[in-house]
């Protein structure tokens, strides 16, 4: 378990690089700004003018929040990290099984004395020390890019925000596993899960100017995810209730895989295209 | 645990949908044996490999590889097996040796690196290069020392030397007579009779997911099948020699040169030429090649 482990984080250590630059020079960049950002020459005349229901379908109830630490960091970095970083945890989550299936890779993997709960666990156990990685520097930036400025937030206030977004990110990550393992390929599981997430993100807009969506709403995962007002204070019912729908996914993506032939060029077939002929066959002696 | 036959399976059945890939495949491979399974593209040898190592479950019969059953306890089978797939894929952004660093990691580091050195030195392979900038040969040799590597009991290659060029094909059959003499079996698959003529002790021809013949390659080339060239005098209608029991009709030009195959014995021939003014009769005996064309062409004629 420990040499898949090792070789997942090996093979995801660019991506962790990677984003975690990228997501360090944008806290650089934005804590620069919000000094600045109240000091703009009607800057609040601006956003003021912006109709409510615009400001509120992104979450934003009060846009005098902004020049606060807290907003600033709700309204452009929090707010929607979970898209951005999520773009991350829906990329590992296809390829952590399958991508290597598409290669052919796990096809040599599988023929070493190393057994699929093994491999399985090592791999989801990488996926989630590269996701905490990249969380873990992504924090580290904002603490040092703060320096200096307004920002003046505690080591734990900085950090708080960034756990809901972790178990947001696991959820993401293990639901696109899952969905690998059933789709016919890692892309079409990519752009399902990642579609998704844009799909909740955007309704979860929407829910705040029409309360009939809150319901349905309920039923999401971005719902239980609390962005910048975990700088304050976890709502840890909501973190726990994510991670144990992440170990739901990742015990049926175990059972999936135990059970799932590993397909090589021209073998193997997609399960609903047989459920689908299945069908076909059943209504035609029907017939 | 130790077994008389290193594979055994009764009754073989794999299905993928509605297309039957093995129909009740029934092998033996003995213990220390180098064994060669023979066939064309499609017939079922890269699906049996893959039954014995859990990577696909069978459908029906049964299989057992060094003693255990792959879908039991594949872990077991996994440890004492060496295995080339037939296409090598690997991480490409990895060096050959940091590869091979991560394949000895799942073995346990039970690796001697001495032996792989040994191994890449004599198949003139380069262990510091990424194996994205390796050609497809380059790509084989690297699978053949991955699955030699361990010295495992047994070694299942898809097609070893796919890919080398002579020298290195000679080189690879070395390595296996090698590793036969320290108590290794090897089942490998191929299409190429020249490599099973060449280095396998028993091989069996594989055809649309049954064995249909399994013997040691001299037993095979011994076999009863001749191939007759008649030449007549005048033309005559070949089809009418056709027709006589365990012959068939390889070739002919206008009715006066006649290639015919001969299973069994020879009295039928010879009485049916009898009834034609034969000039000249040459009587070969095939290559283990002509044989196994010969496994397909009867199959074509019974499926026309």
């Amino acid at each position: 378990m420990f040499a898949e482990f090792k070789h997942t984080l090996r093979k995801l250590r660019g991506q962790i690089i990677g984003w975690s630059i990228g997501l360090g020079l944008y806290a650089l960049m934005m804590a620069r700004l919000f000094d600045s950002i109240a000091e703009i020459e009607g800057f609040s005349e601006l956003i003021n003018s912006y109709p409510e229901d615009l400001m509120a379908m992104f979450g934003i109830n009060d846009m005098a929040l902004i020049t606060t630490p807290k907003g600033f960091l709700d309204i452009y970095y929090f707010g929607y990290m979970a898209i951005i970083i999520g773009i991350f945890a829906v990329g590992v989550g296809a390829g952590l099984l399958v991508g290597d299936e598409e290669k052919g890779i796990l096809d040599l993997v599988l023929s070493y004395p190393v057994s699929r709960v093994k491999l399985f666990l090592g791999r989801l156990l990488g996926l989630v020390t590269a996701t905490g990685m990249v969380m873990i520097l992504s924090w580290l930036s904002w603490v040092l890019s703060s320096i200096g400025t307004g920002l003046d937030l505690t080591l734990i206030e900085f950090l708080r925000p960034f756990i809901p977004l972790f178990a947001v990110l696991l959820f993401l990550g293990t639901f696109t596993t899952l969905l690998s393992l059933f789709l016919p390929s890692t892309r079409v599981a990519g752009m399902l899960s990642g579609g998704l997430l844009i799909a909740n993100f955007l309704l979860i807009g929407l829910s705040n100017i029409n309360e009939n969506l809150e319901a349905f709403v309920k039923f999401t995962p971005l719902y239980y995810y609390q962005g910048g007002d975990a700088i304050d204070n976890i709502n840890w019912e909501w973190f726990v209730g994510l991670l144990a729908v992440t170990a739901v996914f990742s015990i049926l993506a175990l059972w999936r895989f135990q059970r799932r032939e590993i397909r090589v060029g021209g073998e193997g077939s997609w399960e609903l295209s047989s459920l689908r002929l299945r069908l076909r066959l059943r209504q035609s002696k029907e017939a | 645990m130790t077994a008389r036959f290193a594979i055994k399976t009764h009754g073989l059945i794999k299905n993928y949908g509605k297309v039957q890939a093995l129909r009740g495949l029934d092998l033996e491979v003995r213990q220390g044996e180098i064994f060669g399974f023979l066939g064309p593209n499609g017939a079922g040898k890269t699906t049996t490999i893959r039954c014995m190592l859990d990577l696909i479950r069978p459908n029906g019969g049964t299989l057992r590889v060094m003693g255990y059953d792959p879908q039991e306890d594949p872990v077991s089978v996994r440890s004492l097996v060496g295995y080339l797939p037939g296409e090598v894929s690997m991480e490409s952004n990895l060096r050959v040796e940091s590869q091979y660093r991560y394949l000895s990691d799942l073995r346990g580091n039970k690796i001697d690196w001495n032996f792989v050195r040994e191994l890449a030195h004599r198949l003139e392979l380069d262990m510091t290069l990424p194996i994205k900038n390796l050609s497809k040969g380059n790509k084989q040799k690297v699978g053949v020392v991955q699955a030699l590597m361990s010295r495992p009991k047994l070694l299942l290659m898809d097609e070893p030397t796919s890919g080398l060029d002579p020298l290195m094909q000679q080189e690879v059959y070395k390595l296996l007579r090698e590793a036969k003499a320290d108590g290794t079996t090897t089942f490998f698959s191929s299409h190429i009779i020249t490599e099973v003529e060449a280095i396998a002790d028993r091989v069996a021809i594989i055809r649309k997911g049954v064995i249909v013949e399994e013997a040691e390659p001299s037993q095979l080339l011994s076999m009863e099948m001749r191939r007759i060239h008649v030449r007549f005098k005048e033309p005559v209608n070949p089809s009418l020699l056709d027709q006589v029991d365990g012959i068939s009709l390889l070739s002919q030009r206008n009715g006066l040169f006649v290639t015919l195959q001969v299973e069994g014995e020879m009295d039928g021939i010879i009485k049916a030429l009898a009834a034609f003014p034969v000039v000249d009769i040459d009587v070969d005996k095939p290559t283990l090649e002509e044989i196994f064309l010969a496994y397909y062409a009867a199959d074509d004629k019974e499926t026309s």
